[in-house]
Protein backbone atom coordinates (compact mmCIF):
# COMPACT_ATOMS: atom_id res chain seq x y z
CA UNK A 1 0.00 0.00 0.00
CA UNK A 2 1.59 3.13 -0.66
CA UNK A 3 2.50 5.69 1.64
CA UNK A 4 -0.12 8.64 1.07
CA UNK A 5 -2.93 6.27 0.16
CA UNK A 6 -2.02 4.91 3.76
CA UNK A 7 -2.05 8.91 4.49
CA UNK A 8 -5.70 9.20 3.38
CA UNK A 9 -6.65 6.20 5.17
CA UNK A 10 -5.82 7.21 8.50
CA UNK A 11 -6.92 10.69 7.66
CA UNK A 12 -10.24 9.10 7.41
CA UNK A 13 -10.67 6.78 9.82
CA UNK A 14 -9.72 9.46 12.69
CA UNK A 15 -12.34 12.33 11.15
CA UNK A 16 -15.35 9.88 10.53
CA UNK A 17 -15.60 8.88 14.17
CA UNK A 18 -15.49 12.64 15.50
CA UNK A 19 -17.57 13.53 12.92
CA UNK A 20 -20.46 11.28 14.63
CA UNK A 21 -19.21 11.53 18.21
CA UNK A 22 -18.51 15.66 18.59
CA UNK A 23 -22.24 16.20 19.95
CA UNK A 24 -22.89 19.25 20.98
CA UNK A 25 -20.16 21.60 19.40
CA UNK A 26 -16.46 22.11 18.67
CA UNK A 27 -14.66 21.86 22.52
CA UNK A 28 -14.59 18.12 23.12
CA UNK A 29 -13.60 17.68 19.04
CA UNK A 30 -10.77 19.82 19.59
CA UNK A 31 -8.99 18.12 22.21
CA UNK A 32 -9.69 15.28 19.99
CA UNK A 33 -7.87 16.41 17.34
CA UNK A 34 -5.19 17.36 18.92
CA UNK A 35 -4.35 14.47 20.40
CA UNK A 36 -4.80 12.49 16.43
CA UNK A 37 -2.50 14.68 15.12
CA UNK A 38 -0.27 15.94 17.24
CA UNK A 39 0.56 12.70 19.20
CA UNK A 40 -0.64 9.44 17.54
CA UNK A 41 -0.16 10.53 14.00
CA UNK A 42 2.44 13.24 14.35
CA UNK A 43 0.96 15.19 10.97
CA UNK A 44 1.79 18.68 12.83
CA UNK A 45 3.76 19.87 15.88
CA UNK A 46 1.84 21.54 18.81
CA UNK A 47 3.06 24.97 17.29
CA UNK A 48 1.87 23.99 14.23
CA UNK A 49 -1.37 23.17 15.30
CA UNK A 50 -1.99 26.25 17.63
CA UNK A 51 -1.77 28.35 14.04
CA UNK A 52 -4.04 25.71 12.12
CA UNK A 53 -6.05 26.76 14.67
CA UNK A 54 -5.86 30.34 14.78
CA UNK A 55 -5.92 30.40 10.48
CA UNK A 56 -9.07 28.62 10.77
CA UNK A 57 -10.56 30.81 13.05
CA UNK A 58 -9.87 33.44 10.82
CA UNK A 59 -11.56 31.91 7.67
CA UNK A 60 -15.20 32.44 7.32
CA UNK A 61 -17.32 29.47 7.26
CA UNK A 62 -19.60 27.16 9.17
CA UNK A 63 -17.54 25.40 12.84
CA UNK A 64 -14.56 24.51 11.84
CA UNK A 65 -12.29 24.29 9.21
CA UNK A 66 -9.33 22.97 11.12
CA UNK A 67 -9.53 19.48 9.56
CA UNK A 68 -9.17 20.66 5.80
CA UNK A 69 -5.49 22.01 7.72
CA UNK A 70 -4.78 19.16 9.29
CA UNK A 71 -5.66 16.93 6.05
CA UNK A 72 -3.57 19.40 4.55
CA UNK A 73 -0.29 19.25 6.63
CA UNK A 74 -0.50 15.61 6.18
CA UNK A 75 -1.46 14.88 2.56
CA UNK A 76 -1.40 17.90 0.93
CA UNK A 77 -4.88 18.84 -1.04
CA UNK A 78 -5.77 16.01 -1.58
CA UNK A 79 -5.78 15.02 2.13
CA UNK A 80 -7.36 18.84 2.79
CA UNK A 81 -10.91 17.28 0.67
CA UNK A 82 -10.17 13.74 2.59
CA UNK A 83 -10.64 15.48 6.01
CA UNK A 84 -12.89 17.52 5.31
CA UNK A 85 -15.28 14.90 3.69
CA UNK A 86 -14.47 12.30 6.41
CA UNK A 87 -15.66 15.05 9.06
CA UNK A 88 -18.83 16.66 7.65
CA UNK A 89 -20.15 13.58 5.36
CA UNK A 90 -21.21 11.05 8.46
CA UNK A 91 -22.95 13.74 10.57
CA UNK A 92 -24.83 15.42 7.45
CA UNK A 93 -26.07 11.90 6.13
CA UNK A 94 -27.51 11.28 10.14
CA UNK A 95 -28.82 14.67 10.02
CA UNK A 96 -30.68 14.45 6.39
CA UNK A 97 -31.99 10.69 7.31
CA UNK A 98 -33.09 12.41 10.70
CA UNK A 99 -35.14 15.30 8.38
CA UNK A 100 -36.60 12.53 6.34
CA UNK A 101 -38.20 10.52 9.12
CA UNK A 102 -39.55 13.41 10.70
CA UNK A 103 -40.52 15.01 7.74
CA UNK A 104 -43.03 11.75 7.39
CA UNK A 105 -44.99 13.08 10.28
CA UNK A 106 -45.74 16.27 8.93
CA UNK A 107 -49.46 17.25 10.01
CA UNK A 108 -49.77 15.53 13.09
CA UNK A 109 -50.43 16.69 16.53
CA UNK A 110 -47.65 15.76 18.01
CA UNK A 111 -45.21 17.31 14.96
CA UNK A 112 -46.64 20.60 15.27
CA UNK A 113 -46.02 20.28 18.91
CA UNK A 114 -42.50 18.96 19.03
CA UNK A 115 -41.41 21.93 16.45
CA UNK A 116 -43.86 24.54 18.75
CA UNK A 117 -41.89 23.36 21.58
CA UNK A 118 -38.36 23.58 20.10
CA UNK A 119 -38.17 26.99 18.74
CA UNK A 120 -37.78 28.64 21.94
CA UNK A 121 -35.02 26.54 22.92
CA UNK A 122 -33.18 27.52 19.43
CA UNK A 123 -33.55 30.85 20.19
CA UNK A 124 -31.72 30.53 23.29
CA UNK A 125 -29.19 28.29 21.63
CA UNK A 126 -28.64 31.13 18.60
CA UNK A 127 -28.64 33.71 22.14
CA UNK A 128 -25.87 31.58 23.96
CA UNK A 129 -23.77 30.80 20.60
CA UNK A 130 -22.85 34.48 20.87
CA UNK A 131 -21.86 34.46 24.27
CA UNK A 132 -19.79 31.77 23.75
CA UNK A 133 -18.10 33.28 20.61
CA UNK A 134 -17.87 36.43 22.81
CA UNK A 135 -16.32 34.96 25.61
CA UNK A 136 -13.37 33.06 23.93
CA UNK A 137 -12.85 36.51 21.45
CA UNK A 138 -9.13 37.60 22.36
CA UNK A 139 -10.14 40.81 22.03
CA UNK A 140 -11.38 41.91 25.33
CA UNK A 141 -13.28 44.69 25.86
CA UNK A 142 -13.30 46.10 22.73
CA UNK A 143 -15.12 43.34 20.97
CA UNK A 144 -18.11 43.35 23.71
CA UNK A 145 -19.10 46.71 23.18
CA UNK A 146 -18.33 46.08 19.37
CA UNK A 147 -21.15 43.50 19.54
CA UNK A 148 -23.27 45.27 21.96
CA UNK A 149 -23.63 48.23 19.45
CA UNK A 150 -23.91 45.87 16.37
CA UNK A 151 -26.79 44.58 18.10
CA UNK A 152 -28.51 47.41 18.44
CA UNK A 153 -27.74 48.84 15.09
CA UNK A 154 -29.51 45.92 13.54
CA UNK A 155 -32.47 45.56 15.44
CA UNK A 156 -33.04 49.74 15.30
CA UNK A 157 -32.28 49.40 11.49
CA UNK A 158 -33.52 46.33 10.04
CA UNK A 159 -32.67 47.00 6.45
CA UNK A 160 -29.03 47.65 7.23
CA UNK A 161 -26.61 45.08 5.48
CA UNK A 162 -24.90 42.74 7.86
CA UNK A 163 -21.74 42.84 5.47
CA UNK A 164 -21.50 46.37 5.75
CA UNK A 165 -21.60 46.47 9.27
CA UNK A 166 -18.27 43.44 9.13
CA UNK A 167 -16.83 46.03 6.91
CA UNK A 168 -16.98 49.07 9.11
CA UNK A 169 -16.36 47.28 11.96
CA UNK A 170 -13.36 45.42 10.74
CA UNK A 171 -11.73 48.52 9.40
CA UNK A 172 -12.70 50.35 13.03
CA UNK A 173 -10.45 47.97 14.44
CA UNK A 174 -8.03 47.74 11.91
CA UNK A 175 -7.39 51.37 12.17
CA UNK A 176 -7.28 51.46 15.70
CA UNK A 177 -4.78 48.89 15.92
CA UNK A 178 -2.31 50.06 13.64
CA UNK A 179 -2.39 53.19 15.42
CA UNK B 1 -31.85 27.71 -18.39
CA UNK B 2 -34.60 25.81 -16.85
CA UNK B 3 -37.61 27.43 -15.67
CA UNK B 4 -36.25 26.52 -12.20
CA UNK B 5 -32.99 28.17 -12.84
CA UNK B 6 -35.01 31.37 -13.78
CA UNK B 7 -36.73 31.50 -10.79
CA UNK B 8 -33.82 30.71 -8.69
CA UNK B 9 -32.28 33.95 -10.32
CA UNK B 10 -35.38 36.40 -9.88
CA UNK B 11 -35.29 34.89 -6.33
CA UNK B 12 -31.77 36.08 -5.91
CA UNK B 13 -33.20 39.73 -6.37
CA UNK B 14 -33.76 40.85 -2.60
CA UNK B 15 -37.07 41.04 -1.43
CA UNK B 16 -38.51 38.62 -4.58
CA UNK B 17 -41.39 37.12 -3.47
CA UNK B 18 -40.55 33.21 -3.35
CA UNK B 19 -43.79 31.27 -4.19
CA UNK B 20 -43.73 28.05 -1.95
CA UNK B 21 -45.70 26.21 -4.55
CA UNK B 22 -42.43 26.52 -7.16
CA UNK B 23 -39.08 24.67 -6.66
CA UNK B 24 -36.50 26.25 -6.11
CA UNK B 25 -33.26 25.71 -8.64
CA UNK B 26 -30.38 24.00 -7.75
CA UNK B 27 -28.07 26.53 -9.23
CA UNK B 28 -30.07 29.17 -7.38
CA UNK B 29 -29.19 26.95 -3.80
CA UNK B 30 -25.91 26.76 -4.40
CA UNK B 31 -25.33 30.15 -4.91
CA UNK B 32 -26.87 31.33 -1.90
CA UNK B 33 -25.12 28.87 0.14
CA UNK B 34 -21.98 29.79 -1.16
CA UNK B 35 -22.30 33.13 -0.69
CA UNK B 36 -23.12 32.27 2.95
CA UNK B 37 -20.34 30.07 3.29
CA UNK B 38 -17.77 32.62 2.29
CA UNK B 39 -19.46 35.40 4.39
CA UNK B 40 -20.31 33.63 7.52
CA UNK B 41 -17.76 34.17 10.18
CA UNK B 42 -17.49 33.62 13.88
CA UNK B 43 -19.23 30.64 14.29
CA UNK B 44 -22.60 32.38 13.32
CA UNK B 45 -23.70 30.50 10.13
CA UNK B 46 -27.38 30.40 11.89
CA UNK B 47 -27.72 33.94 12.10
CA UNK B 48 -26.49 34.51 9.20
CA UNK B 49 -28.74 31.91 7.60
CA UNK B 50 -31.66 32.85 8.93
CA UNK B 51 -31.10 37.05 7.32
CA UNK B 52 -30.20 35.24 3.63
CA UNK B 53 -32.23 32.26 3.21
CA UNK B 54 -35.24 32.94 5.30
CA UNK B 55 -35.77 37.26 5.93
CA UNK B 56 -34.57 38.09 2.31
CA UNK B 57 -35.40 35.30 0.51
CA UNK B 58 -38.35 33.58 2.14
CA UNK B 59 -37.01 30.12 0.86
CA UNK B 60 -38.50 28.57 4.60
CA UNK B 61 -40.20 30.11 7.70
CA UNK B 62 -39.48 31.11 11.02
CA UNK B 63 -41.08 28.12 12.49
CA UNK B 64 -39.34 25.62 9.83
CA UNK B 65 -35.89 27.39 10.35
CA UNK B 66 -36.22 27.33 14.47
CA UNK B 67 -37.04 23.36 14.40
CA UNK B 68 -33.98 23.29 11.93
CA UNK B 69 -31.91 25.02 14.21
CA UNK B 70 -32.86 22.67 17.34
CA UNK B 71 -32.02 19.67 15.57
CA UNK B 72 -28.96 20.74 14.22
CA UNK B 73 -27.80 21.36 17.28
CA UNK B 74 -28.48 18.44 19.31
CA UNK B 75 -27.31 16.05 16.48
CA UNK B 76 -23.60 15.40 15.86
CA UNK B 77 -21.29 17.42 13.77
CA UNK B 78 -21.35 21.27 13.12
CA UNK B 79 -24.35 22.96 13.98
CA UNK B 80 -24.46 25.31 10.89
CA UNK B 81 -23.67 22.54 8.50
CA UNK B 82 -26.75 20.22 9.82
CA UNK B 83 -28.82 23.57 9.28
CA UNK B 84 -27.80 23.88 6.12
CA UNK B 85 -28.75 19.87 5.35
CA UNK B 86 -31.98 20.41 6.71
CA UNK B 87 -32.83 23.55 4.82
CA UNK B 88 -31.59 22.14 1.47
CA UNK B 89 -33.66 18.93 1.96
CA UNK B 90 -36.85 21.13 2.66
CA UNK B 91 -35.73 23.03 -0.39
CA UNK B 92 -35.18 20.40 -2.79
CA UNK B 93 -34.80 17.12 -1.44
CA UNK B 94 -30.94 15.35 -1.44
CA UNK B 95 -30.05 16.93 -3.98
CA UNK B 96 -31.29 20.21 -2.51
CA UNK B 97 -29.13 18.75 0.84
CA UNK B 98 -25.80 18.20 -1.01
CA UNK B 99 -25.74 21.04 -3.21
CA UNK B 100 -26.40 23.30 -0.50
CA UNK B 101 -23.88 21.71 2.04
CA UNK B 102 -21.26 21.83 -1.15
CA UNK B 103 -22.22 25.55 -1.71
CA UNK B 104 -21.58 26.09 1.49
CA UNK B 105 -18.38 24.18 2.26
CA UNK B 106 -16.31 24.91 -0.94
CA UNK B 107 -15.50 28.67 -0.43
CA UNK B 108 -14.57 28.20 3.26
CA UNK B 109 -12.25 25.28 2.07
CA UNK B 110 -10.48 27.33 -0.51
CA UNK B 111 -10.35 30.25 1.56
CA UNK B 112 -8.91 28.40 4.69
CA UNK B 113 -6.30 26.95 2.41
CA UNK B 114 -5.15 29.88 0.81
CA UNK B 115 -5.30 31.75 4.38
CA UNK B 116 -2.79 28.86 5.39
CA UNK B 117 -0.27 28.80 2.61
CA UNK B 118 -0.05 32.71 3.08
CA UNK B 119 0.84 32.35 6.87
CA UNK B 120 3.17 29.78 6.16
CA UNK B 121 5.06 32.66 4.04
CA UNK B 122 4.15 35.99 5.29
CA UNK B 123 3.03 35.06 8.95
CA UNK B 124 0.20 37.37 10.61
CA UNK B 125 0.32 40.55 11.43
CA UNK B 126 -1.25 42.33 14.40
CA UNK B 127 -3.25 44.67 11.95
CA UNK B 128 -4.58 41.24 10.51
CA UNK B 129 -5.72 40.29 13.73
CA UNK B 130 -7.34 43.61 14.87
CA UNK B 131 -9.34 43.34 11.93
CA UNK B 132 -10.16 39.91 12.17
CA UNK B 133 -11.48 41.07 15.95
CA UNK B 134 -14.00 44.04 14.27
CA UNK B 135 -15.31 41.73 12.12
CA UNK B 136 -16.09 38.79 14.42
CA UNK B 137 -17.58 41.95 17.01
CA UNK B 138 -20.05 42.16 14.01
CA UNK B 139 -20.97 38.90 13.51
CA UNK B 140 -21.58 38.37 17.29
CA UNK B 141 -23.98 41.07 16.75
CA UNK B 142 -25.42 39.54 14.18
CA UNK B 143 -26.38 36.76 16.30
CA UNK B 144 -27.45 38.57 19.25
CA UNK B 145 -29.61 40.45 17.03
CA UNK B 146 -31.17 36.55 15.23
CA UNK B 147 -31.91 35.23 18.50
CA UNK B 148 -33.15 38.74 19.96
CA UNK B 149 -35.67 38.77 16.86
CA UNK B 150 -36.82 35.12 17.31
CA UNK B 151 -38.02 35.00 21.00
CA UNK B 152 -41.55 34.17 21.49
CA UNK B 153 -44.27 36.25 20.26
CA UNK B 154 -47.65 36.05 20.69
CA UNK B 155 -50.54 36.33 23.52
CA UNK B 156 -49.14 33.20 25.20
CA UNK B 157 -45.43 33.85 25.18
CA UNK B 158 -44.89 33.62 28.67
CA UNK B 159 -44.06 30.10 29.04
CA UNK B 160 -41.93 29.83 25.41
CA UNK B 161 -39.94 33.02 26.94
CA UNK B 162 -38.99 31.18 30.33
CA UNK B 163 -37.52 28.32 28.30
CA UNK B 164 -35.59 30.59 26.18
CA UNK B 165 -34.30 32.25 29.59
CA UNK B 166 -33.63 28.63 31.03
CA UNK B 167 -31.64 27.92 27.99
CA UNK B 168 -29.82 31.25 27.86
CA UNK B 169 -29.11 30.91 31.58
CA UNK B 170 -28.15 27.25 31.24
CA UNK B 171 -25.93 26.85 28.39
CA UNK B 172 -25.38 30.42 27.65
CA UNK B 173 -24.02 31.84 31.28
CA UNK B 174 -23.67 28.99 33.22
CA UNK B 175 -22.09 26.95 30.26
CA UNK B 176 -23.93 23.60 31.13
CA UNK B 177 -23.40 20.59 28.36
CA UNK B 178 -25.76 21.69 25.92
CA UNK B 179 -27.53 18.58 24.98
CA UNK B 180 -28.67 17.47 29.06
CA UNK B 181 -30.00 21.04 29.24
CA UNK B 182 -31.74 20.73 25.66
CA UNK B 183 -33.06 17.06 26.38
CA UNK B 184 -34.25 18.19 29.89
CA UNK B 185 -36.19 21.41 28.74
CA UNK B 186 -37.52 19.83 25.62
CA UNK B 187 -40.39 17.57 27.50
CA UNK B 188 -41.37 20.93 29.14
CA UNK B 189 -41.41 23.06 26.38
CA UNK B 190 -43.35 20.38 24.08
CA UNK B 191 -45.39 19.88 26.62
CA UNK B 192 -46.52 23.59 26.73
CA UNK B 193 -47.20 23.52 23.40
CA UNK B 194 -49.40 20.54 23.31
CA UNK B 195 -51.53 21.90 26.24
CA UNK B 196 -51.06 25.49 24.44
CA UNK B 197 -52.38 23.78 21.03
CA UNK B 198 -55.34 22.65 22.59
CA UNK B 199 -56.79 25.89 24.41
CA UNK B 200 -56.45 27.53 21.52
Amino acid sequence: MPDDFRTLLALVLVFVPLSLLSIGGGASLLADMEHQSVTVHRWTTAREFADLFAISRAAPGPGTMLSTLIGWKAAGCTGALTATVALYLPSSLLVYGAARLWGRWRGSVWHAAVERGLAPIAAGLILSGGVAVLRVSPGGAAVWMAAVAATVLLLRWPWLHPLALFAASGALFGLVGLW
Amino acid sequence: MSKEARLGAVSAEPDAEVRADHRIGLPAIFAAFFWLGVTSFGGNTAAWLYYQIVQRRHWVTDAEFLSDVALGRIAPGSGGVNLTVQVGQRLRGGAGAATAVVGLLSGPLVIVLALAAAYTRIGWSPAAHAVLDGIAAAAIGLTFATGLKLLPSGSARLGPLAVTLATVLCVGVLRWPMLPVVLGLAPISIGLALVQGRNA
